[in-house]
C-alpha cells in the first residue's frame, strides 16, 4: 500500500543535505569567531527544538516546560564536574539520566491528563524547577563565594578548552546523528503510536494502545534528546545559569515547533536554526527578540489554526485530488 | 518586619482581589470554555497602569481602577474577538497561543519600563488595632472586590446571566435560540480581562511591580478555577482567599520565593489527584 502523505517527506533529504553542504563550507568560508559560535548554539536549540517536537508535535503532548530537561541536563553538569568534581564525560552521562529521570516523572505525571492539562502540569513543572533553582544558591568547594541563581555555576571540562571550529562541527553532526535518530523513531512502530495519541485519544484506546505507556515513552525520549542539547550547551557555553528552566525557552521551543510545522521534526529543526542564527547574529537584546518570537508564533496560530504542515497538506491534498479528478477517473 | 497578625490582615486583603481575578478566569473557562494563561498579564497591566497614574500625579484610586478596566476590556475584546475566537477548537493554539499573548505582554513591558520592580505608594494608614494596621489599599480593595464578586454572583443568578450560563451549558441550544453566541464569548473575555486588571490596580500598592508579576496570581486563579468551576462564585470567593493567605503566610515565614513554589506544588497536586474531576473544563467535543 503506498503510504499517503509521503511525497512532500520524500522531497526533504534532498534539500537537507544541500543544508548541511552549505553549513560544513561556511567556517571554511572564514566566518569569523562570534557568528560561529552563533550557529553553534543555533545547533543545540535546533535539536532542543525537535525534541519538543516528538513530544508535543508527533504525540501531541503540549509541553510548556520543555526546558526543565534541558536545565536539568546542564545543571547536572555544573554541579557534578563543579562541585563534586566528576571528569566532564562521567558528568555528562549522568546528567543525561537526569533530564531522562525527569523526563519519565513528567510523563508518568501527565500520563493520565488531556491537552490543555497536560500544558498546564508541564507549565507548573518548569516554573517550580525555575522558582527553585533562581533562589538555591550553592557555595563553591575552594573559596567563600557563592554559585547558582542567575549568575549560574560554572561547568568544568576536563582538559583544554575546545576551539570554536571543533565545537561548531561536533555541533553540526550532533544537530545531523540527533536529526537522523529522531526521524527513525518518529517512522518506527513506537512513533506510529505516538501519532495515534496525538489524534484522538479516544480512538486510540478503542484500538488496544496502552496510552499512558506512550505517553511516558514519548518523554523520555523527548528528554533524552533536549537533555543531550543541554549537555552541548553546557559544555559549549561553560556554564549553567537558572536562565536554562526558564518559562521563556520552554515557550521558545513551542514557537520554533508552530512556525516550522508541528510534528514535522525537520520543519521546527529548521526554524529554530533560521530563527535562532538570524536574531541572535544581529545582536537584538534578549526581550525584543522574544517579543518577535512571540509576534510571530500568534501570527501563525491565528492563519494556521491547525498547524502549518497540516494546512499545507490539507491544501495539496485536495489540490492534487483537483488535478487526479481532471487528469483519468478511478 | 511585620507581626504574624499584620500579615494575616494583608492576606485576607490580597486574597479578596485575587478572588476577583478567579472569577473573571472562571468565567472565561465557563463561557469561552478556553484555559487562558494569558490572564496575569491583565493583571500586570492593571498594576503598571495604577503606578503610571501615580508618577503622573494621579492617586486617586478609582480613577485607576476605571482606566485599568478600560484598557484591558479593549485589549480582552481585541484577543477574544480576533485570536481565542478564531482558534477556541485548537488545544495547541489556544494554550501557547494565550502563553504567547502573555510572554509578549511581558516583554513590552520590560522594553517599556525595565525589569526591576517598581512601586506604587502604600498610602497613610487608616486605622490601627494592636499594632495591626488597616491601610487604604487593603480596605478598597477588599470592598471593591467584594462588590464586584458579589455583583457577578447576583447576575449570574439573574435572568440577565442566562445567556451566560446557557453557552457554558449547551453552545448549540443557545446558538439556536438566536443569541450571538461568538459575540457573548468575546465580550465576556474583555470583561474578564477588565477585572484581571481592575484586580491588578487594587493590589499595585501591595506589591513589587515587575513585568513577570502576574504570573503568581495566574497560577492561583487556576487553582481555584479547577478546583471550583464558574457558578460557584462564593465557594471561588473563599478559596481564593484561603490560597492568598497560604501564599503570604508562607512568604513570611519561608522567604517569597516559596509562595510561588507552593501554588505551583499545589497546582501539579490538584491535576495528578483529579485528573477526571476536571471532565468539565473540557474544552469542545470531538
Amino acid at each position: 500500500m503506498k503510504k499517503t502523505g509521503a511525497s512532500p517527506s520524500r522531497k526533504i533529504p534532498g534539500a537537507l543535505a544541500a543544508v548541511a553542504g552549505v553549513l560544513l563550507l561556511l567556517p571554511l568560508a572564514g566566518l569569523d569567531a562570534f557568528l560561529l559560535n552563533v550557529l553553534t548554539v543555533g545547533f543545540l536549540m535546533a535539536v532542543y527544538t525537535g525534541s519538543w517536537d516528538i513530544v508535543g508535535g508527533v504525540a501531541g503532548q503540549v509541553s510548556l516546560g520543555h526546558a526543565l530537561f534541558f536545565g536539568a541536563a546542564t545543571y547536572g553538569c555544573a554541579l557534578l564536574t563543579s562541585l563534586a568534581g566528576w571528569p566532564f564525560p562521567l558528568a555528562a552521562a549522568a546528567a543525561l539520566l537526569l533530564a531522562a529521570a525527569a523526563g519519565a516523572a513528567a510523563g508518568a505525571l501527565s500520563a493520565p491528563l488531556k491537552g490543555p492539562f497536560v500544558a498546564l502540569l508541564t507549565l507548573a513543572l518548569g516554573e517550580a524547577a525555575h522558582e527553585y533553582f533562581l533562589g538555591q544558591t550553592f557555595f563553591s568547594p575552594e573559596g567563600a563565594y557563592s554559585w547558582g541563581g542567575e549568575g549560574g555555576i560554572p561547568v568544568l571540562l576536563s582538559g583544554p578548552p575546545f576551539s570554536p571550529w571543533t565545537l561548531y562541527y561536533a555541533a553540526l553532526a550532533f544537530l545531523v546523528l540527533s536529526l537522523w535518530l529522531m526521524l527513525r523513531i518518529t517512522r518506527s512502530e513506537e512513533g506510529l503510536f505516538w501519532t495515534a495519541l496525538s489524534g484522538s485519544e479516544l480512538s486510540a484506546r478503542a484500538s488496544g494502545v496502552d496510552i499512558p505507556k506512550h505517553k511516558r515513552r514519548a518523554f523520555v525520549v523527548g528528554s533524552l534528546f533536549a537533555g543531550a542539547a543541554g549537555i552541548g550547551f553546557a559544555a559549549c557555553v561553560g556554564r549553567a545559569t537558572a536562565d536554562d528552566f526558564s518559562l521563556e525557552l520552554s515557550f521558545q521551543a513551542a514557537t520554533f515547533a508552530a512556525i516550522g510545522g508541528r510534528g514535522t521534526i525537520v520543519g521546527p529543526v529548521l526554524a529554530a536554526l533560521v530563527f535562532h542564527s538570524l536574531l541572535q547574529g544581529t545582536g537584538i537584546p534578549s526581550e525584543v527578540r522574544v517579543l518577535f518570537y512571540a509576534l510571530v508564533l500568534l501570527l501563525t496560530l491565528r492563519f494556521f489554526p491547525g498547524g502549518v504542515a497540516g494546512t499545507l497538506r490539507e491544501r495539496a491534498r485536495s489540490r492534487r485530488m483537483v488535478l487526479q479528478g481532471k487528469g483519468r477517473t478511478r | 518586619m511585620p507581626s504574624l497578625a499584620q500579615v494575616l490582615v494583608d492576606g485576607v486583603f490580597t486574597g479578596a482581589s485575587y478572588a476577583l481575578m478567579a472569577a473573571g478566569l472562571a468565567l472565561i473557562l465557563g463561557v469561552v470554555k478556553v484555559i487562558n494563561l494569558s490572564h496575569g498579564a491583565f493583571f500586570t497591566l492593571g498594576a503598571y497602569v495604577a503606578y503610571l497614574l501615580e508618577t503622573r500625579g494621579v492617586e486617586n484610586p478609582v480613577a485607576a481602577v476605571s482606566m485599568a478596566a478600560g484598557i484591558a476590556f479593549a485589549f480582552g475584546v481585541f484577543l477574544g474577538k480576533s485570536f481565542i475566537n478564531p482558534v477556541r477548537s485548537h488545544p495547541f493554539s489556544v494554550a501557547v497561543g494565550s502563553l504567547g499573548f502573555a510572554i509578549l505582554f511581558e516583554q513590552a513591558a520590560q522594553i517599556l519600563w525595565g525589569a526591576h520592580p517598581l512601586s506604587v505608594d502604600l498610602g497613610p494608614p487608616w486605622a490601627t488595632f494592636n499594632g495591626v494596621l488597616l491601610r487604604r489599599w487593603g480596605v478598597i480593595s477588599f470592598l471593591v472586590s467584594l462588590a464586584l464578586t458579589g455583583a457577578l454572583s447576583l447576575f449570574l443568578s439573574r435572568p440577565a446571566g442566562l445567556p451566560l450560563k446557557l453557552i457554558a451549558e449547551d453552545e448549540e441550544i443557545a446558538g439556536a435560540v438566536g443569541m450571538d453566541v461568538e459575540k457573548i464569548r468575546y465580550l465576556t473575555f474583555g470583561a474578564a480581562s477588565a477585572v484581571a486588571a481592575v484586580a491588578g490596580a487594587l493590589l499595585a500598592p501591595a506589591v513589587a511591580i515587575t513585568p513577570t508579576m502576574g504570573r503568581v496570581p495566574l497560577i492561583l486563579s487556576l487553582i481555584v478555577v479547577i478546583a471550583s468551576g464558574m457558578e460557584k462564585v462564593w465557594t471561588l470567593f473563599f478559596l481564593a482567599m484561603g490560597l492568598g493567605l497560604l501564599s503570604n503566610v508562607s512568604a513570611y515565614l519561608l522567604a517569597p520565593s516559596w509562595s510561588y513554589l507552593l501554588l505551583l506544588f499545589v497546582v501539579c497536586l490538584l491535576l495528578v489527584l483529579r485528573p477526571s474531576g476536571l471532565a468539565a473544563a473540557e474544552p469542545g467535543r470531538d
